[in-house]
């Protein structure tokens, strides 16, 4: 069963990594699609249906933290499993973003191992919750 | 003046205008560059940085980038890679050999590195303040004589690194 | 056995992989779970390019020469990249012959450069402190096990006990 993912970041590097890190993980990747911005990413989530959105805060447009509350005020995007990866690790933020409902937070930096463990625990816990 | 920042970022106005502070004057916070550059560069770029003496003639012809911060604390960040360091560790970063880059990446990376240093330094620093981050741009380096700027240069095996980070008046 | 500077690849399925004094030096054990193809690389140093001519001679001194050389030997031998399991091990801050205090950092770094350039990330490692270590990987059912100092024997499993999604820890 292939998962595809939206990565949302306005750095194109760091979707590169994310992406790299997403293939070389093991488990299976349909379709990644990226965007740079809360803006771009809503435009994207009302094209297609996406299993796991991972997100960085701090980006021009719509921040990532907007992005999150528009996510959560949205009947069928609310169940989308969304997780945080940002350079931001000060308390008040991560415990919004994790009232806001996501469902995991990285913080930069992370090596890939790590960043491929939170995507496992993230989809793991999403298909027992759909099992 | 205030730093220019993403409108939708939870930033207040001060309610009364402060003198910037300095961050020479923090205890905590020249350990705190030296640990942050080391875990960035160890986990992401697989590379090991140690303090290095400073001798700056090789900051004019290095790639750079500069960022600006608010929220509790105002300041900027700059970033100064030497140009022999540039191509090796955005390659390391991308899983790539140098000659694959291109122009695009090659300042992306440069921006990316800056904008996760300086959100984790100040993570670090002040976890239970309120962060915003501007975008990181490309820059020249610049000098920050004045009092208060804390500097460290770094060695790679790559190369030579430099991070300037002072507070500003918000 | 695998020796220092050495490296083994085997698809026997009774076969053990074992090599013993990783101090600063690292082992790279790499298992295909289907094919049951097998390797293991103790190097010594990261970077060929201090010394070329010793690299042409023995590229399993170094990471950047032995590392790629160990990717291919076993895609050679049957084993798929993206299901190879690989273990780091070794990688200690110890005073070796060289007399060199950092060098096991950086050849750990050095495997992990490689592997995310290879497109391959680490099941689980057991490197840094300062002590030296001996491990020997089971072909037939591809665990690991490691003894660090004088310690008991311990099987090298995925840190965070997840399980990976070829179904092995």
């Amino acid at each position: 069963m292939a998962y595809s993912v939206l990565i949302v970041d306005d750095s194109p590097v760091m979707r590169s990594f994310i992406r790299r890190v997403l293939n070389m993980s093991g488990f299976e990747v349909g379709e990644c699609t990226e965007a740079g911005n809360g803006i771009e990413a809503l435009a994207q989530l009302s094209a297609h249906r996406v299993d796991v959105i991972l997100t960085d805060i701090n980006m021009p447009g719509m921040n990532g933290e907007e992005l999150l509350r528009r996510l959560s005020a949205d009947g069928t995007l609310k169940t989308t499993p969304a997780v945080v990866i940002s350079t931001d690790a000060t308390n008040e933020r991560i415990v919004r973003m994790i009232e806001l409902g996501a469902k995991g937070y990285m913080a930069k930096p992370f090596t890939p191992e790590t960043l491929r463990d939170e995507l496992e625990r993230v989809l793991g816990d999403r298909d027992a919750a759909r099992a | 003046m205030p730093p220019e920042l993403d409108q939708q970022s939870s930033l207040e106005p001060a309610s009364t205008p402060h003198q910037p502070g300095r961050l020479d004057e923090e205890p905590t916070a020249s350990d705190t560059i030296r640990q942050v550059a080391s875990e960035v560069l160890e986990a992401m770029f697989f590379t090991e940085a140690e303090l290095a003496a400073c001798e700056h003639a090789w900051l004019d012809p290095a790639r750079c980038a500069g960022i600006r911060f608010g929220g509790s604390h105002f300041g900027e960040m700059l970033l100064g890679v030497s140009a022999e360091a540039a191509d090796p560790i955005a390659a390391s970063f991308l899983g790539l050999d140098p000659m694959e880059l291109t122009d695009a990446q090659r300042g992306q990376v440069i921006q990316e590195l800056t904008n996760i240093l300086c959100g984790a330094i100040l993570s670090k620093l002040w976890p239970e303040s309120k962060l915003a981050l501007s975008s990181p741009e490309l820059s020249p380096w610049q000098e920050w004589p004045d009092a208060g700027a804390l500097h460290h240069c770094f060695v790679i095996p790559e190369g030579k690194l430099g991070i300037s980070i002072r507070l500003t008046a918000g | 056995m695998v020796g220092i500077s050495d490296c083994k690849v085997t698809r026997d399925a009774d076969a053990v992989l074992v090599t013993y004094a990783l101090g600063s030096c690292i082992a790279v054990a790499m298992h295909d779970p289907l094919t049951k193809v097998s390797g293991m690389l103790h190097y010594m140093l990261p970077e060929s390019a201090i010394d070329s001519r010793k690299a042409e001679e023995n590229p399993f001194m170094f990471a950047d020469t032995g590392i790629p050389r160990l990717i291919d030997e076993l895609r050679a031998a049957g084993a798929d990249g993206k299901r190879m399991v690989v273990r780091l091990t070794g990688g200690a801050q110890v005073l070796d012959s060289q007399g060199v205090f950092q060098i096991g950092k950086r050849n750990y770094l050095a495997a992990r450069k490689i592997l995310w350039k290879a497109g391959i990330l680490v099941a689980a490692e057991a490197v840094g402190g300062e002590v030296s270590r001996t491990t020997r990987l089971e072909v037939g059912l591809g665990r690991l096990w490691v003894r660090e100092g004088g310690a008991i024997e311990r099987e090298l499993v995925r840190s965070n006990g997840a399980k990976g999604r070829n179904g092995n820890e």
